[in-house]
């Protein structure tokens, strides 16, 4: 425990120290003050287009923290070859990619932390005081981070066996194809026979539904999420989670690293 | 001067001098864009279903984004007085599908669609379309069936079915008790000037919008212009049945004690009778031109 509670400590330390977090967090930032401007261009959608904005930000600029820096999590300690002198010390391999894994969550917390408060701020100025339903964007925040742990295993997992462009690629590509998974069972309009039809149900079962965790459209108009949802949600990420990393874990024991 | 301040300074001007550049020549670029504007009017992608799937989970936001397009759009046209309104009903159609509860799209997106030509789109059967769309996708919000009622009343002339409308928008617990009072008055009566003047009043009174807000009051004046010349009208056919000629000039109603004063448009300018001895506004008033379209 005390290994990875050290190799987290320290991939978060390396990560805030990226300057190119930094800017990426700001792009997010300027995105939601620009959304008070974009709102005054249009009809009654100021408040919405700032938290439509701010999310879609949240969201976006998380994704790419966890997809580039989730792939180089392993791969850049393999170049630098400070895994060698890693690994010579008593951590187990798992340790240290479940350490990496819990580091880089550590520093989206923080970062996505930090947009929600600019998304708050940004509608605030627009609107004051807040109303209670203005917390639903809490609810959404969390999802989104949620996701981004998702995304993050992914990474880790890809990171393990292959190059890390490929694994940009495998985990952009999931990603995307993530967010079709429930259409994947309903297909409509297309002539198949049974086995593909179930051989497709079945793949959208594997597949990580990313729209599980997509509640924009109900709280950007200031619906509540049921209680039930943001937990089936949890359980989901965290039970999702726990496989892609043992099959990382398992990739990566397995790994021959001469 | 020393050389480093010198070469900040010629650098500092250099780039004013740049900037300058570029501002002329976006000018002409944009003067020379004038004559392509039908082209930059085109949408790339028409399929709201594809616009969805490529939106992949940020649907809100781009719903948000082609509604402000669709208001771009339109004020842009009213702006050059360009009526060709044919790329509205597609940029409503993508930003309800990709956003179903956008709710301010289909309200305003009716008023757009429903107004006749200079003012709108003029295809009220389209608003119908968008509003009926709304209503499905939410249901809870009344004031969608008080809008399909205005473009049932106003635009198509149904007065059937825009009580049913208003009747079944006042069905809702949250709706305001006056809907189910339009309801029974456009069923009994069909169109009238107190009718009308109650629909643009709430439209009035409920619109942030500016040019909203600005089109009901101008439907105001001009349903209060033909309430008051109808009152007018009413005391002219009387002074005629009393004295056996008709007036010629709103001052003798007043003598004879039918009118009191002289009656004013909510302009404030007088009204007059005409060549046969109706009402109508004065011609220095600002509302005789729209009352003139209104009568043809």
């Amino acid at each position: 425990m005390r290994n990875i509670q050290t190799v987290a400590a320290n991939t978060f330390r390396e990560a805030v120290r990226d300057r190119v977090l930094y800017n990426l967090v700001f792009f997010a930032l300027l995105m939601m003050g620009a959304a008070i401007l974009v709102g005054q261009i249009s009809i009654g959608i100021e408040q919405d287009m700032i938290v439509s904005l701010g999310l879609t930000a949240i969201s976006a600029v998380g994704i790419l923290i966890a997809v580039f820096l989730g792939v180089a999590l392993v791969s850049k300690e393999m170049d630098k070859r400070t895994l060698y002198a890693l690994l010579a010390k008593p951590v187990r391999r798992w340790e240290f990619l479940l350490g990496k894994f819990l580091g880089l969550v550590m520093t989206l917390t923080v970062n996505t932390a930090a947009m929600a408060a600019g998304l708050y701020l940004a509608l605030w100025t627009v609107k004051h005081p807040l109303l209670k339903s203005d917390a639903y964007i809490l609810v959404a925040v969390y999802l989104i981070l949620l996701k981004l742990a998702l995304i993050v295993a992914l990474a880790l997992l890809f990171s393990c066996f292959t190059t890390p462009f490929l694994a940009i690629l495998f985990s952009a590509g999931i990603y995307v194809a993530g967010l079709f998974a429930a259409d994947l069972r309903t297909v409509h309009g297309v002539d198949l026979d049974p086995g593909t039809l179930r051989l497709m149900r079945g793949i959208s079962y594997l597949l990580p539904n990313f729209q599980n965790f997509n509640v924009m459209g109900a709280v950007v108009h200031g619906r509540g999420v049921p209680g039930v949802f943001i937990w089936q949600a949890t359980l989901y990420a965290l039970l999702y989670i726990a496989i892609v990393l043992t099959g990382a874990a398992v990739v990566f024991s397995r790994r021959n690293l001469k | 001067m020393n050389r480093r301040a010198s070469y900040g300074l010629f650098v500092g001007i250099a780039i004013l001098a740049g900037f300058a550049c570029v501002w002329r020549l976006q000018a002409s670029v944009d003067a020379e864009r004038t004559e392509l504007r039908l082209e930059a009017d085109e949408l790339a992608l028409r399929s709201p279903a594809v616009m969805k799937k490529l939106s992949l989970e940020y649907t809100p936001l781009m719903g948000a984004i082609y509604w402000t397009r669709a208001v771009q759009y339109f004020g842009e046209k009213h702006q050059a007085s360009n009526q060709n309104l044919d790329e509205l009903w597609p940029l409503l159609d993508i930003a309800t599908t990709l956003d179903p509860n956008l709710l301010v799209a289909y309200r305003f997106g009716a008023t757009f669609l429903s107004d006749a030509p200079p003012r709108g789109a003029g295809e009220p059967e389209k608003a119908v379309e968008l509003l009926e769309r709304g209503i499905k996708a939410n249901p809870d919000y009344w004031r969608l069936y008080q809008d399909l009622g205005n473009v049932y009343y106003f635009d198509e002339k149904n007065y059937l079915k825009a009580s049913q409308a208003f009747e079944e928008g006042s069905r809702n617990p949250a709706a305001m008790p006056w809907m189910k009072i339009m309801a029974a008055r456009i069923a009994a009566e069909g169109e009238s000037l107190e009718t009308s003047y109650a629909l643009w009043l709430d439209i009035y009174q409920t619109a942030t919008d500016r040019d909203i807000r600005k089109n009901a009051d101008e439907h105001l004046r001009l349903v209060q212009a033909e309430m008051d010349i109808r009152e007018i009208d009413k005391a002219a056919d009387v002074y005629e049945q009393r004295t056996k000629h008709r007036a010629i000039r709103i001052s003798e109603l007043a003598q004879a004690g039918l009118l009191t004063g002289q009656p004013l448009d909510p302009g404030g300018f007088p009204y007059i009778l005409g060549e046969q001895g109706k009402a109508e506004p004065n011609p220095k008033s600002p509302l005789r031109e729209e009352w003139l379209k209104e009568k043809k």
